[in-house]
């Protein structure tokens, strides 16, 4: 017994001595040379009078799709079934010139992947569902619809661009060829990717408004520059056979255990301004790890420009003895900032003007700040530890005046995340640390919440 | 310690990734986009350990479009992006609506019209994304606020898209997707995700299209299978043939908005707090229901009896749930960081026009003063 693929005797859609019956009846002999179980075949088709082909297979699936997609969609369905199936599905795409150009992403995409999909290009040099429109693959010259003084454009030459795109298999046939059954079977045949583009007239418009028979289909090609026949057979490795190859995987963040305690008993806010590049976002969620460690709940919420390795870096922090709502800081607690780059943000979104009297700011000693209402302390962050770690030594500081959570909880999340390698980093800030005097001439205007310094009150700089 | 909580620093986007590998998302194809890049990277890195696919695609059509593909192959399948990139979803999301294609997809919304502003927040796509299809075909759409309803809301979407056989949106935003919190994984909570439906008939008498009861879907057959599949997004009859408006293929058509209609009620996710003798209600989604919520405890705890809704399933609108908090309650805030207000549009036929009080914002994350101040004036 052998499978049956086309309706038998079907009467075809399509107008007398159009290419596309041409093209359907070569793929029926080709699939019946080839005897592939019809269940593991999927006709995909493209959106034009291509698509009206659905209807005329009696056994292989088929899925019509969106115009010029269907590519992507048999990708789809041959990359799925390739690794995560068993690798018996072969999609066949029935595409169109219009739909080829609208397509041309998803198919130099799939010819770069390597599924194992066929692709066959059925190039009428025009839109004929539609009325005879000139599509990018119209010949020189090509009177249509919409060019009716002569198409002036030169047309696409689709096989080469997909030779390009590393398809391994790439065909380019005349409908009216002898062998073009064996050349789709070939195609099917290849593991892998591969692309037969037949050309072909539309009888509707093509042969009406230009001196065309199907015996000047060679001219034509000949004109443009097309060469015919099977152009590339170079098989190489198919997508799924490749994947495991690639695949790894990244560990989750750790489970955070709480092994130090907090005083602190309401939330806290704290914004953390430098320079992309410069460790912002990692100071704030080492902070953020650390008020973890101690029991708290933590948001970090990054800002950043578009570019990500440029301009500013800015992390507003929260710590909460509670669960965390709103995760904007409507009255920093603190203000620490690294780097003019992270001051001139926060002046630009305002957050100077909206700073409150008890807002601690701790900046580096070097960057320009605007008169503030609040108590600003200048410490030597970028001349003592560098740029690379001015926003941990800020966060240090930091905690080493409001003292929120143990500073054992920040070098134990530290530790956590790089190990014995940041202890050349770690003496260095420790140095910092013990170098920097914090006035405690400041100590009576502390407002402080079980120990924890909530705010401050006073302005002036302090150094 | 058997209760103690298990934090970890994770974001919306990480759990959001995270839910799905969970739900038994097997496929993936995504494209960069700021603000939703993580899900992708995610994906990328976990799915191939999982048993999964995931692919790098060279647009965001051809991600959605693979994503029909391997869905039309049985397997759960997923892309993620922002505005931007869902505009150019738009077409296929249509194809999955019509061929009753099961996919989910993640809209990680930033700052528009156009490119806007790439790493700004805002909740400016909520009917962007629900009024996509031509005819206003109900897209179930899920609205996580914090990184844990990011994770139990890309397993709502698995289900009720496996469930409908419909793609499903999970609409989060910068600030949900991007900012790192402490979440207790511990009580993350793993939800049932249904399967399709398989077909079990008399081999050979498949019809792709047909449905028991309209409210229900089609059962299925993966490309593959013993039984031919015929799938296509033009007007169809039972078969997947080619039809003009035949009462058949007209009735598939009422049948696509019918099976999600029919769910709506339990498709409804919210989360209450309500007060007794409410005056206000405050009702909010998304990243603004954090301030939102903020707020109301705020104000009750000031005396005022404010009672707050967050609404997890925007689409199909949970009604009811609106209706029965707003009863008795002399205003209704709906709190949304758009120009104009666009979910509020929902609310006016539930709780009247000359109730509704609108709470916008543009560009910046909605503060809880800000809300205080107008249910305070309210």
């Amino acid at each position: 017994m052998s499978y049956t693929y086309i309706t038998p005797n079907a009467t075809l859609p399509y107008c007398k001595g159009c290419g596309h019956g041409q093209i359907l009846r070569a793929l029926g002999e080709a699939l019946t040379r080839l005897q592939l179980p019809p269940q593991e075949i999927v006709i995909v088709t493209d959106i034009g009078c291509v698509g009206l082909a659905d209807a005329q297979f009696e056994t292989p699936n088929t899925v019509h799709t969106t115009h010029g997609r269907s590519p992507a969609f048999a990708a789809g369905i041959a990359l799925a079934d390739g690794t995560l199936g068993e690798g018996r599905l072969k999609p066949i795409v029935l595409i169109g010139d219009g739909g080829a150009m609208i397509g041309l992403n998803h198919l130099v995409n799939a010819a770069l992947l390597n599924p194992n999909m066929t692709v066959l290009v059925h190039n009428n040099f025009l839109f004929g569902m539609t009325g005879g429109q000139n599509s990018a693959f119209s010949p020189t010259g090509f009177v249509t619809s919409t060019t009716p003084t002569g198409n002036a454009t030169p047309p696409l030459d689709l096989a080469r661009l997909l030779i390009a795109s590393r398809a391994p298999f790439v065909a380019r046939k005349l409908a009216s060829d002898r062998d073009l059954a064996e050349t789709i079977a070939r195609a099917i045949a290849h593991p892998g990717f591969a692309l037969v583009e037949v050309l072909e007239l539309c009888t509707a418009y093509a042969t009406r408004w230009n001196p065309l028979t199907g015996a000047q289909l060679k001219n034509i090609a000949e004109a443009a520059g097309y060469e015919l026949g099977i152009l590339r057979e170079e098989p190489r490795p198919t997508f799924a056979a490749t994947y495991h190859q690639q695949a790894a995987s990244v560990p989750a963040p750790p489970i955070t255990t709480s092994d130090f305690t907090s005083a602190l008993d309401r939330p806290m806010g704290l914004v953390l301004a430098g320079t992309a590049g410069e460790r912002v976002q990692t100071a704030a969620s080492l902070l953020a790890s650390a008020g973890m460690r101690a029991g708290l709940q933590a948001t970090q919420k990054n800002d950043n420009p578009v570019t990500q390795g440029t301009g500013f870096s800015i992390s507003e922090i929260i710590l909460s003895p509670e669960e965390i709502l709103f995760t904007g800081i409507e009255k920093p607690n603190a203000l620490l900032i690294v780097s003019d780059e992270g001051a001139r943000e926060l002046e630009r979104n305002r957050v100077f003007a909206d700073a409150v009297k008890t807002t601690l700011v701790l900046a580096d000693d070097q960057i320009a700040l605007p008169d503030m209402p609040c108590r600003v302390f200048r410490l030597p962050f970028r001349r003592v530890v560098g740029p690379k770690l001015a926003a941990t030594a800020a966060v240090l500081a930091w905690l080493n005046i409001a003292r929120p959570i143990p500073l054992e909880a920040f070098w134990a999340a530290s530790e956590a995340r790089y190990g014995s390698e940041s202890n050349s980093e770690k003496a260095k800030l420790l140095s910092f640390l013990e170098n920097c005097s914090f006035p405690d001439a400041c100590g009576k205007v502390w407002d402080t919440a079980g120990g924890v310094l909530i705010s401050c009150q006073g302005n002036g700089s302090a150094r | 310690m058997v209760n103690a909580p298990h934090r970890k620093l994770l974001s919306g986007n990480r759990l959001l990734a995270e839910g799905a590998l969970d739900a038994g998302c097997r496929f993936f194809s995504g494209y960069p986009i700021t603000p939703s890049s993580e899900i992708y990277e995610t994906m990328m890195k976990e799915l191939p350990a999982r048993s999964g696919l995931a692919l790098a695609s060279p647009d965001e059509i051809t991600a959605l479009a693979q994503c029909v593909g391997a869905s039309l192959c049985g397997y759960k399948a997923m892309t993620a992006t922002s505005g931007p990139g869902w505009c150019l979803m738009i077409e296929t999301v249509q194809y999955a609506v019509m061929t009753e294609t099961p996919v989910v997809i993640a809209v990680v919304q930033r700052l528009g019209p156009s490119t806007g502003g790439a790493t700004q927040g805002a909740q400016g796509d909520v009917l962007l994304v629900e009024f996509c299809t031509s005819g206003g075909y109900t897209l179930p759409v899920f609205a996580p606020a914090t990184a844990r309803q990011s994770y139990e809301l890309a397993q709502a979407a698995f289900h009720w898209s496996e469930r409908l056989r419909t793609p499903v949106v999970i609409l989060s935003d910068k600030e949900v997707g991007m900012t790192l919190e402490s979440v207790d994984v511990s009580s993350l909570a793993r939800l049932p995700v249904a399967q399709r439906t398989p077909f079990t008939g008399t081999h050979g008498q498949f019809l792709p299209y047909a449905c028991g009861c309209p409210l229900e879907p089609p059962t299925f057959v993966a490309l593959g299978g013993e039984e031919r599949v015929v799938a296509t997004g033009s007007l169809h009859d039972l078969a997947g043939r080619l039809r003009k408006n035949v009462p058949e293929a007209v009735d598939l058509l009422k049948h696509l908005q019918a099976k999600i209609a029919a769910h709506a009620e339990d498709m409804a996710i919210v989360e209450e707090e309500p007060a007794a003798n409410a005056e206000l209600l405050v009702v909010s989604y998304g990243i603004s229901a954090r301030a939102a919520r903020a707020a109301c405890r705020r104000l009750n705890r000031e005396g005022w009896r404010v009672s707050f809704l967050q609404l997890l399933t925007l689409f199909p609108v949970p009604s009811e749930a609106i209706h029965r908090a707003a009863q008795g309650c002399s205003s209704v805030i709906v709190v949304e960081e758009n120009l104009q207000g666009l979910y509020a549009s929902m609310l006016e036929p539930i709780v009247g026009k000359d109730r509704l009080v609108r709470v916008n914002g543009l560009g910046n994350m909605i503060t809880p003063a800000e809300i205080i101040k107008v249910a305070e004036a309210a």
